[in-house]
C-alpha cells in the first residue's frame, strides 16, 4: 500500500522520475488556469457578468473579504498567493472523489513544499512591509532573550503546516482505502464525504494560516496584532 | 513517509508558476473588471445624480414658469375684468344719458305741444269769448264792441287828462293802436275826445293784429289799455283750474 503518490513513479524525463504527485499537480494547475481563462477569456466591463464569472468574482471576493478580516493592510499580493494556495490544496482534496485521483496534498511533499513556500514568503512580505531591520528586530521581541524561541516558533509553523494537511489529506485516503476494502459498498462512501468535508477544512486553515502569518509579519508594531486561527 | 526534496522542489516551482497562472488568467481579470464596474456604476451614479439635479432644476424652472404663467394669466384675466366692468359701466351710462335725454326731449315735446295746445285753446277760447261778446252786445244792445270800448275810453279820459299831460311831456303826438281798423266815425270820435283833453297832441291810428280786441293809448312814456287781454287771461286761469281738477299737468 502506498502511502504517498512520491512513490508512484508515471513516466520519466531525462532520466528523472515524475511521480503521480506531480503530474497530479500539472493537473490541478491546468483545471484552475484552463477554467480561469475560459471564464475570464471575454471579460469587458459592458458586458453583464454570466453565472460563471459571478461564481468567479464571488470566490475571489469571498477569499479577498477573508484576507482583509485578518489583515491590518490589505495587500492584493497577499490575496494572490494565499488564494493561490487555498485553491490549488480545495481543488486537489476535492477531486479525490475522482476514482484513481491522487491529491497532489497527500504527499508529504508538497505540503513540505507550500510550508517552504509560506516560511519563505513569510520574510519577504514582512522586509517588503517594514524594511529589513524592522523584521529582523521582531524576532527579538519583546527582548533579546526570545530571539532563539521566535527561531524555533518560526520553523515549527511550517512544520506544524506541512504536517497537519499531510495527515488530515493522506489519512483520509488511507482509511477510505482500508474501508474499501473491509465493507466496499457503505464505509468509503461515508468516508469519502468526510474526506471532502475534511479537505474543504484543511484548505481553509491551510490559507488562513498563511495569510496569518505572513499578516503578522506585515503587520506595524504598534498594530493590532493579527488573530490566529487553528 | 519521505520527503522526496526534488519533488518539494517542483512543487515550490509548480506553487509559483500556479500563482503567477491565476494572477494572470484570475485574480486580475476579476479585479480589474470589478474595479471597472465599480468605478462604471460609481459614474453612472454620479452621473445620475447629476442628471437628477438637472431634472429638480428643470422641475424648479418649470413650476416657476407655471407660477409667472398662471400670475400673469391671473393679471389679464384682472385687467381684463377691470376693462369689461368699465366698459359696461361706460355703456350703462351713455344708456342711462341717452335715456334722460330721450325722456326730456320728450317732456319738452310734450310741454312744448300742451304749450301750443293751451294757446290755441286760449286763442280759441278768446277768439269764442269776442265773438259772443260782439253777437251780444249787437243782439241786446244793437251795438259793438269797438263802439263801446270807444265810448268807454272816451268818458275816461277827461279824469286822466291830467296824468297824460304830464307823462306826453315834450310830445306831441297820441297813438292810437287797434287789432283792426276803427271805423273813420270812431276814428273822429276819439280823436276829437282825446284833443278835448290833451289840445296839443295830435292823433294818430295804427293796427296790430297781434293786439287784443281793443283798443291801447299810448301818449309819451305812458300807456293806456282798454283790452279783453285781461279777461281772454282770466279764461286761460280758468282753463287751467279745470285741467288741474282733471289731472291734466300744467300746460304753461
Amino acid at each position: 500500500m502506498q502511502l504517498t503518490p512520491d512513490e508512484m513513479i508515471l513516466f520519466t524525463i531525462a532520466g528523472y522520475g515524475v511521480n503521480a504527485t506531480i503530474v497530479f499537480t500539472w493537473a490541478v494547475m491546468a483545471i484552475l488556469t484552463g477554467a480561469s481563462m475560459i471564464i475570464t477569456w471575454n471579460l469587458r466591463p459592458d458586458v453583464p457578468p454570466n453565472r460563471w464569472r459571478t461564481v468567479l468574482e464571488a470566490i475571489v471576493l469571498t477569499i479577498q473579504g477573508q484576507i482583509d478580516e485578518i489583515s491590518a493592510q490589505p495587500d492584493r499580493r497577499l490575496l494572490y498567493f494565499s488564494g493561490t494556495l487555498f485553491l490549488f490544496i480545495i481543488t486537489s482534496n476535492m477531486l479525490a472523489i475522482v476514482p484513481g485521483w491522487q491529491a497532489p496534498t497527500a504527499s508529504l511533499s508538497t505540503t513540505a513544499g507550500l510550508a517552504l513556500a509560506v516560511l519563505v514568503a513569510v520574510p519577504l512580505f514582512g522586509i517588503g512591509s517594514r524594511g529589513l531591520g524592522g523584521y529582523l528586530h521582531s524576532y527579538m521581541e519583546p527582548n533579546i532573550i526570545m530571539l532563539p524561541f521566535n527561531i524555533i516558533g518560526e520553523a515549527s509553523r511550517g512544520i506544524s503546516l506541512a504536517i497537519r494537511l499531510y495527515g488530515n489529506v493522506m489519512s483520509g485516503a488511507v482509511i477510505a482505502a482500508i474501508l474499501l476494502g473491509v465493507a466496499p459498498f457503505f464505509f468509503p462512501v461515508v468516508m469519502d464525504m468526510l474526506g471532502l468535508l475534511t479537505g474543504v477544512i484543511q484548505a481553509y486553515i491551510f490559507a488562513i494560516l498563511a495569510t496569518v502569518y505572513i499578516s503578522s509579519a506585515t503587520a506595524a508594531p504598534d498594530a493590532p496584532t493579527a488573530k490566529e486561527q487553528t | 513517509m519521505s520527503i522526496d526534496w526534488i519533488t518539494v522542489a517542483a512543487q515550490i516551482a509548480n506553487f509559483l508558476v500556479l500563482v503567477w497562472l491565476l494572477r494572470r488568467f484570475l485574480y486580475r481579470p476579476i479585479l480589474d473588471g470589478i474595479d471597472a464596474r465599480e468605478a462604471q456604476i460609481t459614474q453612472r451614479m454620479s452621473e445620475a445624480a447629476g442628471i437628477r439635479a438637472q431634472a429638480e432644476e428643470a422641475e424648479a424652472r418649470h413650476e416657476a414658469e407655471i407660477a409667472r404663467l398662471k400670475a400673469g394669466r391671473e393679471g389679464v384675466l384682472a385687467e381684463v375684468r377691470d376693462e369689461a366692468e368699465a366698459e359696461r359701466d361706460a355703456l350703462l351710462s351713455g344708456a342711462r344719458e341717452r335715456l334722460e335725454a330721450e325722456q326730456a326731449a320728450r317732456e319738452a315735446a310734450r310741454k312744448d305741444e300742451a304749450r301750443r295746445f293751451a294757446a290755441d285753446l286760449e286763442l280759441r277760447g278768446a277768439s269764442a269769448l269776442v265773438a259772443l261778446l260782439r253777437k251780444a252786445l249787437n243782439d241786446l244792445a244793437g251795438e259793438t264792441l269797438e263802439e263801446r270800448i270807444v265810448a268807454r275810453a272816451a268818458g275816461r279820459l277827461p279824469a286822466m287828462a291830467g296824468d297824460l299831460a304830464e307823462a306826453a311831456g315834450a310830445s306831441h303826438e297820441a297813438i292810437v293802436t287797434t287789432q283792426d281798423a276803427l271805423p273813420e266815425a270812431l276814428q273822429k270820435q276819439l280823436a276829437q275826445q282825446i284833443r278835448e283833453a290833451l289840445p296839443h297832441i295830435d292823433v294818430q291810428f295804427e293796427t296790430d293784429t297781434a293786439q287784443s280786441p281793443g283798443l291801447s293809448l299810448r301818449v309819451g312814456g305812458a300807456q293806456l289799455g282798454w283790452t279783453v287781454a285781461s279777461y281772454t287771461d282770466g279764461l286761460q286761469a280758468i282753463l287751467e283750474d279745470a285741467h288741474k281738477a282733471r289731472g291734466v299737468p300744467d300746460a304753461a
